[in-house]
């Protein structure tokens, strides 16, 4: 259901603060999606290769590399996009060459406002618009974008605006034109909102939810809670869990398990997935649309069947 | 070799002695939480607390359990148990437009100059978008608030970024992009001119600038242009002030405090950041991991105790609770020892606590389970000075 809808753009754009986890969610959605036989391009921006860590392949600077059949990561470094666009831009090699060992460009590059954005949603259209020689399709069936979670996840975003505003004239400027069009764009781009079911997560949640609309004129296709602590005990057995404990018994369960340590175990987890059923109601109340729960992985570190798991519930949800 | 003192203890100490105390780390850690917390513990120590941060989403403000701050710091009602001191806390909000503007004001030689700075039209689109502007203008802030009497502790809470280190960095790539050489390499003898010329310093020059106009567009130029033409005058006054936040960054009585989460990738940043506050000599007050999962203990010997019986279906979710948490525990503390192996630091440990922490009573919390339920007392032991 939810995945038809979302696959039914070719673009997907992943927002929400910094450690909600993006990254897996992103993974998860491409893993979902190729099992649906689409060629899937999962796009990094200036990250640590997160996505090539998740799926234990080569790391993917510039260029798309298959993690798995018809599943390609690239981790685009905004830096190495405007390089190529200088290139490309100026045929004459050796000019483009001091153009780029220049300081100034470097310093220019490195602080002028939102070009780094802009150059990276640029590449991303172009990818976006990208077709195949043979047979004539897209080149990609669907390309998920982890958006940069650096400062407000609105601001990567409205770059496109503000560039359209400030640069009035030129291809620069039609360029952000064309890219505001295309995140507008609710038949081409679904924007998803990824949050954590924790407090200072879901209010960010909430108003970017709103900016996204009242700023960019865009509604986001969906809400993913990552991370949530699913309801494991029945009302008796919770009941019957406290007064264990209330009652100081001792002993063991199989394998070794101590009984004392294993309730409170149990009395944790009964917290965290009734605060994650409260931020779940929160979130249908304030946000219309709808709202995927992906569970808590419990892991040493996530490997690819964690992967699996979490796109089995995408595909399920 | 002498005991080191636990990592709690040089914390509370800086908490009491220090006057600035800058909160680090990447994105999603709690720092927020953080410097909040500290903020009211030191407030409850008897101390005049500010806490500053600079965040769109106001995320301070919902940390105090307030629906908004503004950029005037506001005090904050202390919680019960915790008010008799004479500590006073106050927060606020870091607005990075008229924090800019004020710095404008204050180096510009003239009315004229500083109207022809605040109404370029580059300066009110994209200053407070300039990349490291964010940070500047806290670093800007701090050397306000801190030549303020009014306050004994600044806890300044850096912007949110995906990497930690942006904080320190981002201040000289903002100045790097001010340096007017920028303007001499390229925009200036092209505007100097008043039109389209190309006869500029050097053939590079002359490209880069055709590839400028070509895809920028004239009027976009010149809006760039005369914004550094305008700037110029300021740069010096700008470029001292910076040196000046250097040097009080550097003071003993600033720290920095390092805050991650108990996994490997924020556990990486702030070790990073570490090595680099040490390279730039920096003074490293500790480093506080949020969010530590309690580690629910090892196995007994199977048989060693009283089997308990119990509905076989609850007995194997009970067991497999109990697992999940000890393999994550154990994932956690796992990730965490690399602190003391490669920073030689213990760190600040912070449980995950039983409600999340968005209010007053939560910061509380927060403060004991770092220090122990002290603060009361502490401030009692204040009033009685």
């Amino acid at each position: 259901m939810l995945l038809d809808d979302l696959l039914a753009r070719r673009l997907i754009v992943l927002s929400g603060k910094g450690g909600v986890g993006k990254s897996v969610v992103g993974a998860a959605l491409a893993l979902a999606a190729r099992a649906r036989g689409k060629r899937v391009l999962l796009v990094e921006v200036d990250a640590p290769l997160e996505a090539s860590r998740l799926f234990g392949g080569p790391p993917s600077r510039g260029r798309a590399t298959e993690a798995r059949p018809g599943l390609f990561t690239v981790n685009l470094d905004a830096a190495a996009v405007m390089d190529e666009y200088v290139r490309h831009m100026v045929k004459v090699d050796l000019l483009a060459r001091r153009i780029l060992a220049s300081p100034v460009y470097h310093r220019f590059f490195a602080a002028a406002p939102g070009l780094r954005e802009l150059m990276v949603l640029g590449k991303i259209m172009v990818l976006e618009e990208s077709r195949a020689r043979l047979p004539r399709r897209p080149a990609w069936d669907l390309i998920v974008v982890d958006a940069p979670a650096t400062g407000h996840g609105l601001a990567f975003l409205k770059v496109p605006l503000a560039a359209s505003r400030a640069i009035p004239v030129g291809p620069v400027g039609h360029n952000a034109r064309r890219i505001l069009k295309l995140v507008r764009d609710p038949a081409r781009t679904a924007v998803v909102v990824v949050a954590v079911p924790e407090e200072m997560a879901v209010v960010e949640a909430v108003q970017f939810h709103g900016l996204l609309a009242d700023e960019l004129g865009i509604a986001p296709a969906a809400v993913v809670l990552n991370g949530c602590h699913e309801r494991r005990f029945s009302d008796e057995e919770e009941a019957e869990i406290l007064r264990l404990i209330g009652s100081g018994r001792e002993g063991e369960l199989g394998g070794g398990v101590p009984l004392p340590a294993a309730l409170r175990a149990a009395r944790r987890q009964i917290r965290r997935s009734r605060l994650t059923r409260f931020y779940q109601r929160r979130l249908r109340r304030r946000l219309p649309g709808p709202l995927v729960s992906l569970p808590f992985l419990v892991r040493d570190g996530i490997g690819v069947g964690d992967l699996e798991t979490l796109a089995e519930r995408l595909e399920a949800a | 070799m002498p005991r080191r003192p636990r990592p709690e203890a040089v914390l509370e100490k800086g908490l009491r002695e220090l006057k600035t105390l800058v909160v680090c780390g990447s994105g999603g850690v709690g720092k927020t939480t953080t410097a909040a917390a500290l903020a009211l513990r030191a407030a409850a120590e008897g101390r005049r607390v500010l806490v500053c941060t600079i965040d769109p989403s106001r995320r301070l403000a919902t940390s105090l359990g307030l629906a908004q701050l503004s950029g005037r710091p506001r005090e904050i009602d202390m919680p019960r148990g915790a008010e008799r001191g004479p500590g006073k806390l106050f927060a606020m909000v870091l607005d990075v437009k008229s924090t800019f503007d004020a710095l404008v004001a204050r180096y510009t030689p003239d009315e004229a100059s500083r109207r022809r700075i605040l109404d370029n039209r580059f300066y009110r689109h994209v200053s407070a978008a300039l990349a490291g502007s964010h940070e500047y203008m806290a670093m800007e802030k701090l050397l306000e608030l801190t030549g303020d009497e009014q306050w004994d502790l600044v806890v300044l809470d850096t912007p949110p970024t995906r990497h930690a280190l942006d904080f320190l960095e981002a201040p000289d790539r903002l100045m790097g992009f001010l340096d007017t050489s920028v303007l001499r390499w390229f925009l200036r003898p092209y505007f100097v001119a008043g039109r389209l010329t190309l006869k500029v310093a050097t053939r590079t020059g002359a490209v880069a600038l055709r590839i400028a106009d070509r895809f920028l567009g004239l009027e976009f130029l010149q809006d760039l242009s005369e914004f550094f033409l305008a700037f110029e005058s300021m740069y010096d006054g700008f470029k001292e002030r910076a040196a000046r936040v250097h040097a009080l960054l550097r003071e003993t009585s600033s720290g920095f405090l390092l805050v991650a989460a108990p996994q490997a990738p924020a556990l990486e940043e702030a070790l990073f950041f570490h090595r680099r506050l040490s390279e730039k000599g920096m003074p490293f007050l500790g480093f506080v991991v949020n969010r530590v999962h309690p580690d629910p203990g090892p196995t007994v010997r199977e048989g060693s105790t009283r089997r308990v019986r119990l509905p076989a279906d609850l007995a194997r979710r009970l067991e497999e609770t109990f697992h999940e948490q000890r393999v994550l525990a154990r994932a956690e503390r796992r990730a965490l020892a690399r602190l003391e192996v490669d920073a030689r630091e213990r760190p600040v440990l912070v449980p995950e606590l039983e409600q999340d922490v968005h209010d007053l009573r939560g910061l509380v919390a927060f403060g004991d389970a770092v220090f122990g339920g002290a603060p009361a007392r502490a401030a009692r032991q204040g009033a009685a000075r």
